[in-house]
């Protein structure tokens, strides 16, 4: 056959274009790692300018001890986000429920601290269901559902509470989720990571994850694909006020006392975080990995302006900035890639 | 008001006013518009060639022709969207305008379009949309000055009593019913027509009505002509642009026939038979040999047919004698109790115009629109159309590959690889782990066979082109290994190359699986080379069914523009 021939050049030129030009390899490798690489600047930089304090164990342990609740509102965060729902504000509330509901019924009822701590799950997974109740069975926006859910879950915090700070919650719990530590991090830090190592199994290796990633990209795609959507998007909503409510009882161990606004400075930070994560390890994708490295690089950041004396609310700032910067660059790069390949 | 007609020095005639009653060629009064020797070339195709056209004062002008016979690149050209070759000539009122005409220009010299879509916002109300034109796209008045609603009300209802249309000036345009959507856009338009009559004090404007009848059911075309009738008797010239030969009989003076970017007819309505346009219009003894595209010639390109064959089999075992399928009763929102079968390895085709209801066939057969009745039999087994949803076609291997592939099809932002193992992922899920490299390797054999260039797994799917996403969305479905394949204008904006492998992607599906395949689209050309048999709808019923001998592009056209709006099914 003589024929033959230009298909296989062609097959073989496919095959040789099937590897990235190396700059582009460049290119990608440095927006997928450029957080960590920012990251990796920071430590150094901070344990130049504060040495001996920055590096220290206790530093670490303080960093990564004092960020577990936050981590895990994170995880929390992530999977609604995941499926294509880009807010769920009540997760913040939902937190600050669980850990109101665990303290009024251990402290001022005398429950058990266990079954408390399930009250209080059950409490989160409960506005968690409502949220599914009026986003997903009746197709509304969720950005105004969950405000309101937000809203009604805070009311609800105040008058269970009756707009006081409730303590102090049964020192056993404290100690298993602060007080005692393995290689001198607490915990909790350990819990945290327990509950990111399933999410990221789930999501990275089942196919329900895949199809997640699916919803949450194009939904109408997964319609037509056979995609069971709003099911899937209910068990992001539960799964996700759940792991808030384990994020509430952190809280609670955290702190000893709950304070009815527990939670509702703690949402906007977490979001920070899984988009700031979406910039990382898998670029434009909601993804726990890349949350995990944000929330760490977030908190070394603010704690080492700390420890150079700049005051708590530079920790703002830097949130605020780090989030802008980090769905604005890879625009830049991106545009300045798409132009050079017109000609071609 | 002054008539003034100092802007017609080019004009051969001297005669001014005397506006009469529409006339062909009537040269009294200077057409309202008048086109010469328009062209436009896309690349090495010719869209338009040399195209005249003219429309006089108070004249309804039909323009007809099939699917890219050039009417809409006329509208765009006149609309000022698209810029034509060198060497056309455009005059308005009897005045040259330069040409290309720039954006919103079209609006400054009294041409005025309402297209398909009307382009009202629906949420807002019938007295907003009403006003919004002036407001935003006029650019008169100013932003900051105050808006007077309770006149603005009176002025609408005025406007609205002026052609005697009415509307709840309250209502949201999003509620109202098609046609008065429909009509409610005619009106704006042809207001925006009036005033600038006024204001200018030209007697000419045209009014172009791009497809205006196509959503529209039957029953209510005819308000719809009584409002065009009050807007030529208003004084301006209407372009009807369509291809539904009843609605141009019934409303148009004159009608002017494209085929091939060319004018190839031009006629007095009240002369011409349905039957003369309709071949004048699909050409029947014009186009024996020359005008069949390049793509319709046999190619049998043997490395790329074992190809084929390859990827065909590395979609599953070839051992499958395949399943009839057997279509009941099927009712939708535009379809009326359609009938067919198609047989193992059958390749059927559904040809119908825009708004004939055959668009709709895929998405009710896949459960993905809600609104079916029905029954599916597929194998030995017997579905209800109503209560079937994608989960469940799914699971019984019924494949939709969609037209909008952009937003239905495929995932833009996932990668290649993703979007192609999309519906086998499940069995690569073995002990708890998600088989990612087998999928990866699946996915790029699937590229190789099917083709897709640049063959790079990793890329997002947004990054390929139109016809390596069509090659990537069927691989995507026939690696499920479908019972019954659905398609919807595969061919939609791909090339020719990627166009000659679709098809033999899918007929290889058909042959080697014996797949049942119902092939949507209003490319009849494409139905009648690939399909074994197709079957024609008009007004959402099974009006016909062509095999064989018959089975061309011009015995398609034909029978499907022969819709009998009160006519009845065989």
């Amino acid at each position: 056959m003589t024929a033959p021939a230009p298909v296989d050049e062609a097959r073989q030129e496919g095959r040789n274009a099937d590897r990235p030009a190396p700059s582009a390899m460049l290119r990608t490798g440095l927006q997928r790692y450029a957080i960590l690489i920012v990251f990796a600047a920071l430590i150094v930089g901070f344990g130049i300018a504060l040495p001996g304090t920055f590096l220290s164990v206790g530093d670490l342990s303080n960093i990564l001890g004092s960020q577990a609740v936050l981590f895990i509102l994170v995880m929390a965060v992530l999977l609604p986000t995941v499926v294509g729902d880009f807010v769920d504000l009540s997760l913040g509330s939902s937190l600050g429920l669980s850990a109101m509901t665990l303290a009024v019924l251990n402290v001022q009822h005398g429950w058990p601290v266990l079954l408390a701590c399930v009250a209080g799950i059950v409490a989160a997974m409960v506005v968690g269901l409502v949220n599914v109740f009026f986003v997903v069975f009746f197709d509304n926006d969720p950005f105004i559902v969950t405000l309101g859910t937000m809203t009604i879950v805070q009311g609800v915090i105040y008058i269970v509470s009756g707009s006081n700070s409730v303590g102090i919650v049964s020192t056993g719990l404290s100690n298993w989720i602060f007080g005692n530590d393995f290689l001198s991090i607490p915990l909790e830090f350990y819990y945290g990571l327990a509950i990111f190592l399933v999410v990221w199994y789930v999501l990275s290796f089942t196919p329900t994850g895949q199809r997640a990633l699916v919803i949450g990209q194009s939904r109408e795609v997964a319609r037509l694909s056979g995609v069971r959507v709003n099911r899937q998007r209910a068990w992001a909503y539960i799964i996700g006020a759940a792991i808030a409510g384990v994020a509430g009882i952190a809280y609670a161990g955290t702190n000893g006392t709950v304070d009815p606004t527990a939670g509702s400075t703690l949402i906007l930070p977490a979001y920070a975080a899984v988009f700031l994560g979406a910039t990382a390890i898998k670029p434009g994708r909601i993804n726990p990995l890349g949350a995990l490295i944000a929330v760490y690089f977030l908190a070394t950041g603010t704690a080492g302006l700390e420890l150079l004396g700049a005051q708590t609310y530079f920790q703002q700032i830097f949130y605020g900035a780090a989030l802008v910067a980090s769905i604005t660059i890879p625009k830049v790069t991106r545009d300045r890639f798409l132009k050079r390949r017109r000609p071609a | 008001m002054s008539p003034t007609d100092s802007e017609t020095p080019g004009s051969p005639d001297k005669g001014i006013g005397l506006r009469e009653s529409p006339a062909p060629g009537g040269q009294a009064a200077p057409p309202a518009l008048e086109v010469r020797g328009i062209s436009k070339d896309f690349g090495s195709n010719r869209a338009l060639d040399n195209v005249d056209l003219r429309i006089a004062d108070g004249e309804v002008l039909g323009l007809l022709g099939q699917n890219g016979s050039g009417k809409s690149t006329l509208v765009k050209v006149l609309a000022g969207v698209y810029d034509p070759e060198p060497g056309g000539r455009l005059f308005v009122g009897g005045a040259e305008i330069a040409l290309p005409l720039g954006a919103g220009q079209a609006s400054q010299i009294g041409l005025s379009f309402v297209y398909q879509n009307l382009a009202l916002a629906p949420g807002l109300s019938v007295l907003e949309n009403l006003t919004l034109g002036q407001r935003i796209g006029g650019g008169r008045l100013s932003s900051w000055r105050p808006i007077n609603w309770i006149a603005e009300r009176r002025n609408a209802a005025a406007v609205l009593d002026r052609y005697d249309v009415k509307l709840n000036l309250d209502r949201l345009t999003g509620q109202l019913v098609p046609v008065d959507q429909a009509r409610l856009a005619i009106v704006r338009a042809a207001e925006d027509l009036r005033r600038y009559r006024t204001r200018s004090g030209y007697k000419h404007s045209v009014l172009v009505l791009d497809e205006p009848t196509v959503f529209l059911p039957e029953e209510e075309v005819d308000r719809l002509f009584d409002l065009i009738r009050t807007v030529v008797a208003e004084g301006a010239a209407v372009l009807f642009i369509s291809h539904d030969l009843t609605a141009v009989r019934a409303i148009t003076d004159r009608v002017v026939v494209l085929r091939d970017g060319r004018v190839v007819g031009e006629e007095l309505t009240p002369d011409i038979r349905e039957e003369e346009l309709v071949d004048l219009i699909v050409g029947a003894q014009a186009r024996a040999g020359q005008g069949t595209p390049a793509e319709t010639a046999p190619v049998e390109d043997q490395q790329a047919v074992a190809l084929t064959l390859a990827a065909m089999e590395s979609v599953g075992d070839t051992t499958g004698a395949g399943e009839n399928v057997a279509v009941g009763h099927l009712t939708g929102e535009w379809l009326r109790d359609l009938s067919f079968e198609i047989g193992a390895g059958e390749i059927l085709g559904a040809a119908g115009l825009i708004g004939s209801g055959a668009e709709e066939l895929p998405y009710l057969l896949f459960g993905a629109r809600p609104v079916g009745s029905g029954t599916l039999c597929l194998g030995a087994e017997t579905m209800d159309v109503g209560v079937l949803s994608p989960q469940r076609c799914v699971r019984e291997r019924i494949a939709l590959v969609p037209a909008d592939r952009a937003a239905q099809g495929l995932s833009q932002s996932l990668t290649l690889w993703e979007n192609i193992i999309m519906l086998v992922e499940d069995e690569h899920y073995r002990g708890g782990v998600f088989h990612r490299g087998e999928l990866v390797a699946l996915a790029r054999e699937a590229i190789d066979r099917f083709l897709i260039r640049p063959p790079r797994a990793r890329n997002a799917m947004s990054t390929f082109s139109g016809g390596n996403q069509q090659k990537a969305l069927l691989a995507k479905w026939l690696l499920a290994r479908p019972r019954l394949l659905l398609l919807h204008e595969p061919t939609q904006g791909v090339d020719v190359g990627a166009r000659r492998d679709i098809y033999r992607f899918v007929k290889s599906a058909a042959d080697l699986h014996h797949m049942a395949v119902l092939w949507v689209t209003t490319e009849f050309g494409e139905l009648a080379e690939v399909c074994d048999r197709v079957i024609v709808i008009t007004q959402g019923r099974h009006t016909g069914t062509l095999e064989g001998e018959e089975l061309t592009e011009e015995a398609i056209s034909a029978a499907a523009l022969r819709q009998t709006r009160d006519g009845e099914d065989r």
